[in-house]
């Protein structure tokens, strides 16, 4: 049982992480109705930044947010306002946010693959090495401080989205776009800052991911697999069901890591993914699905 | 001078046919307005036109005699002009309370939004009783109430309703209606269109005959719900039958 709950922990904090990862997505898709397949490879990008600003610079991987936060929040609103913003009125709208951001992430791609080539890449502060223990439980430090990190990102977001004017109108524009344009949000304007929002917590994640997990350029495709498994399981355009989507597949991806081995964990998603397709297509959070 | 006027206006979906076909209308303030005719004739064009959700295609459309084609509808409702829709469009997952604060978004000042929110309580008891509960979760005729409300936490000039009474009880009707004169009473100018015409005209200074897109007939509402061509046209066995919808 002691085995289980160790599992369990470690699940735990690396769901913690994953919904950081996942945040940034369905909040794109919540508000801007955008399936951002470039967002893992804006994770891998800002890895990058964390990575060589720890390695040059000797800036902490996760102080490093400080700056690529905003950075990545500048970028993403223009982003969104020099290309989303032209296809708003598009009928295909959807659709053409899947062959944009498909286009978006092999350009960043290349360009990474161009400047830093294809090999692995990982920071190693200090923490990465070292573990505490809670009662009989082992707690790895690395692990321990992303997942805080991303709780308290996570919290603050929930804040945002709850408490303040703009927070309002993004929550609105979730739920019901035209309403919201007709009790007065500019949702173009929200739809921006959401986008530079959702490109934020891509670039917290990446801080993240530059000591978390080895990286290179290629790799944001697998990354982006296991978002969307995790997007869907817990409803697109959810942030609670995003949350509670990576607690439960981080946790079972360790256990089945724990019990068959490594090369099954990325298994639990695709598996997670093609029954929540068959079985409630909105996932457990999300809308009715409509024709 | 007109308070809202809308001059030779084309308007239409997409690379779709024109809807609208050079529609002009002038609004003046304080009165109300019932705009009557067949499906497909543009009524509720007409009222995204005004709101701003559906671009011109050609002619003018002036609030307080500035030209406002091309306004967002977050700059149009600023202006003063709010749209009730069609559909009950509550945001499903926000309590009743946090949907009239949005009503009240372009309004910076909280104590502003506090009174418009008890005034709108006090309208609709129901939503004072149901204020923490999700919106989502209300009946039908509750959303329009709510709906109804939130257009009022923004104090509008002219109150645009597309179909008020549409799928609501006979009784819940009644209390939307009854609402709408009271708002009438607080001089508040109402553009509505409403499939229950004969209800409408009653209530209305004013009817508009909407028919392919243009104006065919405008007059007093009792003179058009007298009117024995418009009756056979457009109002049917409706006007024999009493107020039936």
């Amino acid at each position: 049982m002691t085995e289980y709950l160790q599992v369990a922990i470690f699940g735990l904090l690396l769901g913690g992480v994953y919904a950081l990862f996942a945040s940034g997505l369905t909040l794109a898709f919540g508000v801007m109705r955008i399936v951002n397949l470039a967002h893992a490879v804006f994770i891998v990008a800002s890895a990058y930044i964390a990575f060589f600003a720890f390695e040059h610079l000797g800036i902490d991987p996760l102080l490093s947010i400080v700056f690529i936060m905003p950075l990545m929040f500048v970028f993403g609103v223009g982003v969104y306002m020099a290309l989303f913003s032209r296809i708003e009125g598009s009928a295909r709208y959807v659709e053409m946010t899947v062959l944009l951001t498909f286009g978006i992430a092999i350009m960043i791609e290349g360009l990474l693959g161009w400047r830093f080539t294809g090999i692995f890449r990982q920071a190693a502060p200090g923490y990465l090495t070292e573990a505490f223990f809670i009662g009989d439980f082992l707690v790895p430090t690395g692990q321990f401080y992303a997942a805080m990190l991303s709780l308290v990102l996570l919290i603050g977001l929930w804040a945002f989205l709850r408490f303040t004017r703009t927070g309002y109108g993004i929550r609105a524009t979730m739920q019901n776009r035209a309403a919201a344009q007709l009790v007065g949000v500019n949702v173009r304007r929200v739809s921006a800052i959401s986008f530079g929002i959702s490109a934020a917590l891509a670039g917290a994640s990446g801080a993240m991911m530059s000591y978390l997990f080895p990286f290179f350029p290629f790799r944001h495709w697998q990354w982006i697999a296991l978002l969307l498994a995790l997007v869907v399981l817990g409803g697109m355009g959810s942030l609670k069901g995003a949350v509670v989507g990576a607690l439960i597949l981080g946790v079972a991806s360790s256990l089945v890591v724990d019990q068959i081995g490594p090369g099954w964990g990325p298994m639990v998603f695709y598996a997670a993914l093609f029954v929540i397709l068959l079985v409630r297509p909105r996932g457990l959070f999300g809308k009715e699905v409509t024709a | 001078m007109a308070l809202l006027e809308v001059r030779d206006v084309d308007a239409g979906y997409g690379a779709g046919p024109n809807i609208l076909k050079g529609l002009s209308l002038e609004v003046e303030a304080g009165k109300s307005y019932c705009i009557i005719g067949p499906n497909g004739a543009g009524k509720s064009t007409l009222l995204k036109v005004i709101s701003g959700l559906l671009p011109t295609r050609a002619g003018e459309v002036t609030f307080r005699g500035v030209p406002f084609n091309g306004a967002r509808p977050d700059q149009v409702l600023a202006a003063g002009i709010c749209l009730v829709p069609q559909e009950q469009a509550v945001f499903a997952e926000m309590s009743v309370r946090e949907n009239l604060v949005m009503g009240g978004y372009l309004v910076k000042d909280r104590g502003l939004i506090k009174t418009r929110m008890d005034r709108v309580f006090e309208l609709f008891p129901i939503l004072a009783e149901r204020a923490s509960l999700d919106a989502g979760k209300l009946s039908g005729g509750q959303q329009q109430m709510l709906t109804l409300g939130r257009a009022l936490m923004i104090d509008p000039d002219i109150l645009m309703l597309d179909e008020p009474s549409l799928g609501l009880a006979p009784q819940v009707a009644d209390q939307i209606f009854a609402t709408i004169r009271d708002l009438e009473d607080l001089g508040i100018t109402i553009v509505m269109v409403e499939q229950n015409a004969v209800r409408g005209l009653q209530l209305a200074d004013w009817g508009v005959v909407l028919d392919l897109g243009i104006v065919r007939f405008e007059g007093p509402a009792d003179t058009i719900l007298e009117d024995q061509r418009i009756r056979e046209l457009y109002l049917g066995k409706a006007v024999d039958a009493g107020d039936a919808p």
